[in-house]
């Protein structure tokens, strides 16, 4: 099986920034926009969201599975959530409302009452959700697209996770090729001996069952190889002294701009929400 | 036995750890990904992801910190492949689906007793439920869910998939492993 990662060098503005300072920018970010429910503020981070997006140079085929499965699932959210539930309170935000639609009935047979009703505030509550949801992800999708795999070890290590930790995450990604290789020879194998994992016969716990002589071949040999390598790391002293790192990341001075951006946008929606208890849930009409 | 039990340094991250939540990780975010390619027939609206067994095993295997960072990393890899962006809630979910099946690593004694698979169902289903209910819950944070439709939605498929995967598929592993045991004397 051919295992490759979405990353590829694009020459874009926002690879040339330090990954640490992308991850530090993304969090900031992140939480400054968990911040608001007001559509005024959740429109600036979406339109700031978007710039950066535009940046990073993806194109909709590289990106279209990771976008549809967004918009599947807050079309779901959105619908189940906001418009279907008819509760009092939706996620604590806003109560009650002006009704645009109205339905009070009884299910025939059972006799349960129904009482849906749909009010201006919530669609316009949908409409806040939106854009905090397509915020986030336009900060988040793009990461897998523009930041080089290789270098999440020397990153997480520049941003304090102790060595071992980061060592382990390098491994892992150097790791995937090669267990990609052994899963396509065991199932090759297994196919030749008669295994058959797209037959669609029998139920759910057949299915799952069905997986195991694909799954337990593959993780026992990686188990094993794995004893190897650890005997080859204990002979070199892994892990006596701290190590370094062939990719050594260092901050340029863009860099401490784009985090003092974050810093400040963090700040600014904490002052706004805590001292001036602006940024909830704001109707316009 | 007892005396082996504590012996076995629960939170220990050597070499040894550092190795198998590499290949761990690199293994759940393979098989979540491949598992994904093939398309493998389902019932219903459960989607079969076998993989999750991954971090649960590891955890039962290797320790609660090789379980967290098996079902951590590896999410975010299974992700990485499949071009899904990153959810880093979601990934301390899975996290803690491996983790907490950890946290009786140092009780197995032959990984094939009938208390040592019992022991290690149950925790599939307590870090099963914990680690769900965390990403669910931070949805609410997140998407401006309410708590039923956090629950419904996210929390009920995400627990079903994982404990009916977990509890079929953890025992066939730790049969398997318990013969890796016997031949590599560790």
């Amino acid at each position: 099986m051919l295992v490759s990662f979405g990353y590829r060098p694009r020459g874009s503005l926002i690879e040339k920034l330090d990954p640490r300072a992308r991850w530090i920018f993304s969090l900031l970010t992140l939480f400054s926009i968990t911040s608001f429910w007001d559509a005024r503020f959740l429109a600036f981070f979406f339109v700031l969201t978007l710039g950066q997006y535009a940046l990073s140079r993806l194109t909709w085929k590289e990106t279209s599975r990771a976008w549809l499965m967004i918009f599947f699932l807050m079309g779901m959210m959105i619908l189940i959530n906001t418009l279907l539930t008819s509760g009092g309170t939706i996620a604590g935000v806003i109560t009650g409302g002006r009704p645009v639609f109205q339905l009070d009935g009884t299910i025939p047979l059972v006799n349960w009452p129904i009482s849906f009703s749909l009010t201006l505030e919530r669609l316009w509550f949908a409409l806040c959700q939106v854009l905090r949801i397509l915020s986030i992800s336009l900060l988040f999708v793009l990461i897998p697209f523009t930041m080089d795999p290789h270098a999440y070890g020397s990153t997480f290590k520049g941003m304090g996770f102790p060595d071992k930790l980061a060592f382990s995450m390098d491994l892992a990604f150097r790791f995937v090729p090669t267990l990609g290789r052994d899963f396509s020879t065991t199932l090759d194998a297994q196919r030749a001996r008669g295994y058959e994992v797209e037959k669609a016969e029998g139920g759910i716990f057949t299915q799952i069952r069905k997986m195991a002589p694909l799954i337990v071949p593959v993780t026992m040999n990686a188990i094993l190889s794995g004893e190897d390598i650890v005997n080859a790391m204990d002979l070199r002293c892994f892990g006596l002294r701290a190590r370094t790192w062939i990719n050594n990341l260092r901050y340029q001075w863009y860099d401490w701009l784009y985090m003092g951006l974050g810093v400040i946008l963090l700040a600014g929606s904490v002052i706004l929400k805590v001292v001036f208890n602006i940024g909830g849930f704001w109707m316009p009409f | 036995m007892l005396n082996k039990m504590f012996k076995k340094e629960l939170w220990k991250f050597g070499t040894r750890e550092v190795v198998f939540a590499a290949i761990g990780a690199a293994l759940y975010g393979l098989l979540g990904f491949a598992t994904n390619m093939l398309q493998i027939p389902s019932a219903g609206n459960v989607a079969i992801r076998p993989a999750i067994v991954i971090p649960m095993f590891f955890g039962v295997a290797f320790g609660p910190l090789v379980g967290l960072i098996t079902g951590f990393l590896g999410n975010i890899i299974a992700d990485l492949l499949s071009g899904y962006g990153f959810w880093l809630w979601w990934d301390l979910g899975n996290g803690i689906v491996g983790l907490v099946p950890g946290l009786v690593a140092g009780m197995m004694v032959s990984y094939k007793g009938v208390k040592d698979i019992a022991l290690a169902e149950i925790t599939v289903v307590v870090g099963s439920a914990l680690g769900m209910f965390v990403a669910s819950v931070s949805e609410m944070w997140v998407s401006g869910l309410d708590f039923a439709a956090a629950m419904s939605m996210n929390f009920v498929p995400a627990f079903v998939s994982d404990i009916v995967n977990g509890l079929i598929l953890l025992p066939i592993l730790m049969v398997a492993y318990s013969a890796v045991v016997a031949r590599s004397g560790r």
